[in-house]
């Protein structure tokens, strides 16, 4: 890690996303990173191949072999249906990585442009806009989402948005707390002194320079909307059946707990905690790697 | 429209927080306080009862009480004008529906043609509060049961026209027309007697959260998120229950109520999941009571919507159900198969006219004939809260795509599945039924009559409704059972919905637990039970 910041110290630290090399070498180099970005890519990978990596057909029922405990025909076991978990759990990765990166962009798209808009142009706009956020974090987050979702009505993509509102604020004051202090500078104000438009201003020369903070935020937001839509499923309010989500396959699973069947929750659980420790460890490996004052201070 | 739904919601989670923080505190209903320190030091030390139940009721209100729970708190507060017998049936109690006994009222007369009913009330009864429960109370009770917008169906189900007071211990009842489920009705949890001077005083609201009847069990505490605590009422006029005190858990979890009932941390334990009865049945300091019930389930299809409108289309569903499969697969064991839209304990049953078996094939054939070879798509609409619909609801969708018939299943919280389901325009659901009077007329009047209150998939069949109709005013049971058997076949023929199954009422116990008996509603009655060291 120490190696790495030297290697990169002479760089400049502001627009990272235009150096992708350097700043990959720079995360590799992190071992907690790396780790992440490891899960990540095997998530990943598992999501676009999910059809030709599962050894069975993950929706057909098989009540012959219900509940059967892992096996060489089944490594994960079958659930109560008879269906294969190994299977499930590989689908299940691709609702998880798409209702992630779905509900994560819904809160950058709309979290960005409002907090950077409340910042730039302050006054009344800034006060409605922020106040608008402050309300919208006073809630605790799954409950808020799972008000969004059910007034919506239970489903993938409503799930998708609710938890995409619920992380719209804090996109919102990344940005305003940026463009605040970047609005300041002199070139910024210079730009505005020749009359560039405020709207190629904020786009152009704001955003560039607060995108690092933002990513970190991205990052670490997929983890956490994996894990709001999973719970959003195992209450009942996400995919409908029989498709594969992780949450939907612990709430389906956990009556079998007591009675010994610990492979229908087991499995769809590890998934999830290895795919948001993944996107956690990767998050926190941006901010050190982006961050100039931790980075210079090793 | 979403922003006022959402704004809604937001409102709504904010009363539910309102309203989790006055239940901390639970009312303690002011006539009970008093009496009972007094009690409890002269008495002899009692046992104590404790039960796991699923859900926490919603009133106390007899007229208005609705479902399990709500039912079970107002037996065990309230007596009724006359109850129901009880029978032994391969070893366990059973009550008989059929065989009325008298409770409240010591006698009763009727008319030659079975429209007037006098009863004759038990002398020296009196309320929870001391006050004496006479024939202007009974008046009272079923006025307020006639203007309650829960119980009036009942009422006019018992074809009631007039209650009359003759003197303070004689009620006269006066029917529309001569009804053969009258007395089974009065039995019912509906129309408990209430003591019409303690609510006069206390308002309209006190019965919502209080009780005052003349029952066995005196109500000290009930918080529908976490309990509900009874003490005896040690001069109930039938003599002092032997158990102490009956306490209610609600532990919505199944599986928590078995971990409770395994762990001995409660002595009963209702609702058992079918897949942990043979565990506990291992267990030999428990008894698991499994009785057929005539609790139904059944898959319903909207009779006016598309294509469901087509009775080959319903029957070919009812082909491509996998019956054994959730017989043993999803209940383990402990439903029946339902082979008439009437409970096969309920008398008056046939299976006449069921030819269904799981059969792709016929399915695939009859599919074609009503011209859906390539199959379609529908919307299922599956409530929460049993888990055993869904799993049902995953197995049907299997088979149903392998003919190509594409089902949507949307899930549903339960309370909105209800409000749903009321608007009749439902394309498919599954759900569940019980007749508290064991009565094909009853059970049909509500369910496909085609004016039936829970009619809710539009079921009308002109024939069914006439031999219905006919079979309410025929006073020969042989004969109105012979109108009924019709009007079944019929039904099972044109396949408005598929039967599933017909449940067991599955009750964990305890080996110390005596006199439990399975009533047809389904509520625990404390009264007779007792527990042995």
């Amino acid at each position: 890690m120490s190696t790495a910041a030297h290697s990169a110290q002479g760089s400049p630290a502001k627009p990272a996303p235009a150096k992708p090399r350097t700043l990959l070498s720079l995360l590799l180099h992190n071992r907690l990173a790396a780790i992440g970005l490891t899960f990540i890519l095997i998530w990943t990978v598992v999501a676009i191949f999910a059809p030709w990596l599962a050894p069975h057909d993950p929706f057909v029922t098989d009540m012959a072999n219900k509940l059967q405990p892992p096996s060489g025909s089944h490594w994960f076991g079958t659930d109560n249906f008879g269906r294969d978990i190994l299977s499930r759990v590989l689908y299940g990765a691709r609702i998880s990585i798409w209702t992630g990166l779905i509900a994560v962009s819904i809160s950058f798209l709309i979290g960005m442009p409002l907090g950077g808009i409340a910042a730039y142009y302050g006054g009344r706009t800034g006060t409605i806009i922020m106040r608008v956020m402050d309300v919208l974090l006073s809630f605790p987050s799954l409950v808020l989402s799972m008000a969004i979702a059910a007034s919506i009505g239970a489903g993938l993509s409503s799930a998708m948005i609710a938890v995409g509102i619920v992380g719209i604020p804090e996109f919102a004051r990344l940005m305003f707390g940026q463009t605040v202090s970047l609005r300041e500078k002199e070139y910024i104000e210079a730009s505005r002194a020749i009359g560039v438009k405020d709207r190629v201003i904020l786009y152009r020369h704001i955003l560039p320079n607060a995108l690092a903070p933002l990513m970190v935020q991205a990052t670490l937001g997929m983890g956490f909307a994996i894990l709001t839509a999973s719970s959003l499923s195992f209450l009942g309010l996400g995919v409908r059946p029989p498709i594969a989500e992780w949450g939907a396959m612990i709430s389906e699973g956990r009556e079998y707990i007591i009675s010994g069947q610990w492979w229908l929750v087991t499995f769809p659980g590890l998934g999830i905690a290895t795919s948001i420790l993944g996107f956690n460890l990767l998050g926190d490996g941006f901010r050190d790697v982006l961050d100039p004052r931790l980075r210079s201070g090793k | 429209m979403k922003k006022v739904k959402l704004l809604s919601t937001l409102v709504a989670f904010s009363i539910m927080l309102a309203g989790c923080a006055s239940s901390a505190n639970p009312q303690t209903p002011a006539a009970t306080s008093a009496g009972t320190d007094t009690a409890a030091t002269a008495a002899p030390v009692k046992k104590n009862l404790t039960v796991a139940y699923s859900e926490g009721g919603t009133t106390l209100d007899p007229a208005e009480a609705n479902d399990l729970t709500s039912d079970t708190l107002v037996l065990a507060a309230y007596d009724q004008l006359v109850t129901y017998g009880i029978k032994t049936e391969n070893g366990a109690s059973i009550a008989n529906t059929e065989d009325i006994k008298p409770m409240l009222a010591e006698s009763w007369e009727v008319n030659a043609d079975n429209t007037v009913y006098t009863f004759k009330l038990k002398s020296g009864v009196s309320f929870q509060s001391g006050n004496p429960v006479d024939a202007e109370a009974v008046a009272y009770s079923f006025e307020r049961v006639a203007k309650s917008s829960s119980g009036s169906f009942l009422y006019g189900m018992a074809s009631i026209k007039s209650v009359t007071v003759k003197d303070a211990s004689t009620v006269e009842v006066t029917l529309t027309n001569a009804n053969h489920n009258f007395l089974q009705i009065l039995a019912m949890y509906t129309f408990s007697i209430v003591d019409q001077k303690t609510v006069e005083t206390q308002g309209a609201d006190y019965l919502k959260t209080n009780a005052a009847g003349s029952g066995p069990f005196k109500l000290t505490k009930w918080d529908p998120a976490t309990e509900a605590v009874f003490t005896a009422n040690d001069s109930y006029w039938q003599g002092a229950p032997s158990l102490g005190k009956v306490t209610l858990k609600f532990t919505k979890e199944a599986s928590n109520r078995v971990l409770l009932l395994g762990k001995g941390d409660v002595d009963m334990a209702i609702e058992i999941p079918p897949k942990d009865v043979s565990t506990l049945e291992t267990n030999k300091a428990l008894t698991v009571a499994s009785n057929a019930s005539n609790r139904i389930l059944f898959f319903a299809m909207n009779n006016k919507v598309k294509p469901f409108d087509n009775v080959k289309v319903r029957q070919a569903i009812n082909y491509a159900i996998p019956y054994d499969q959730l017989l043993s697969g999803v209940m383990y064991g402990q439903a029946k198969q339902m082979k008439s839209a009437v409970a096969s304990n309920t008398p008056g049953f046939t299976d006449a006219g069921y030819v269904y078996e799981y059969n792709l094939d016929k399915a695939k054939a009859l599919l074609k004939e009503a011209g859906y070879e390539k199959g379609f798509d529908f919307d299922f609409t599956l409530g929460s809260g049993f888990d055993d619909w869904e799993d049902d609801a995953v197995l049907i969708q299997a088979e149903l795509a392998k003919i190509g018939v594409n089902m949507k299943i949307n899930k549903l919280a339960r309370a909105q599945f209800l409000e749903q389901q009321k608007t009749n325009n439902l394309t498919s659901y599954i759900s569940k039924w019980t007749s508290f009077v064991n009565d094909p007329g009853y059970h049909l009047g509500f369910l496909l009559y085609g004016k039936g209150s829970s009619n809710y998939i539009n079921y009308q069949n002109a024939e069914v409704d006439k031999l219905w109709e006919q079979a309410n005013l025929e006073t020969d049971t042989a004969k109105r059972t012979e109108l009924y058997k019709q009007a079944q076949e019929i039904i099972t023929t044109e396949a408005p919905w598929a039967y599933l199954y017909e449940y067991n009422r599955i009750v964990g116990m305890s080996n110390k637990i005596s006199g439990y008996a399975f009533y047809p509603d389904e509520v625990i009655r404390f009264y007779p039970l007792s527990i042995t060291e």
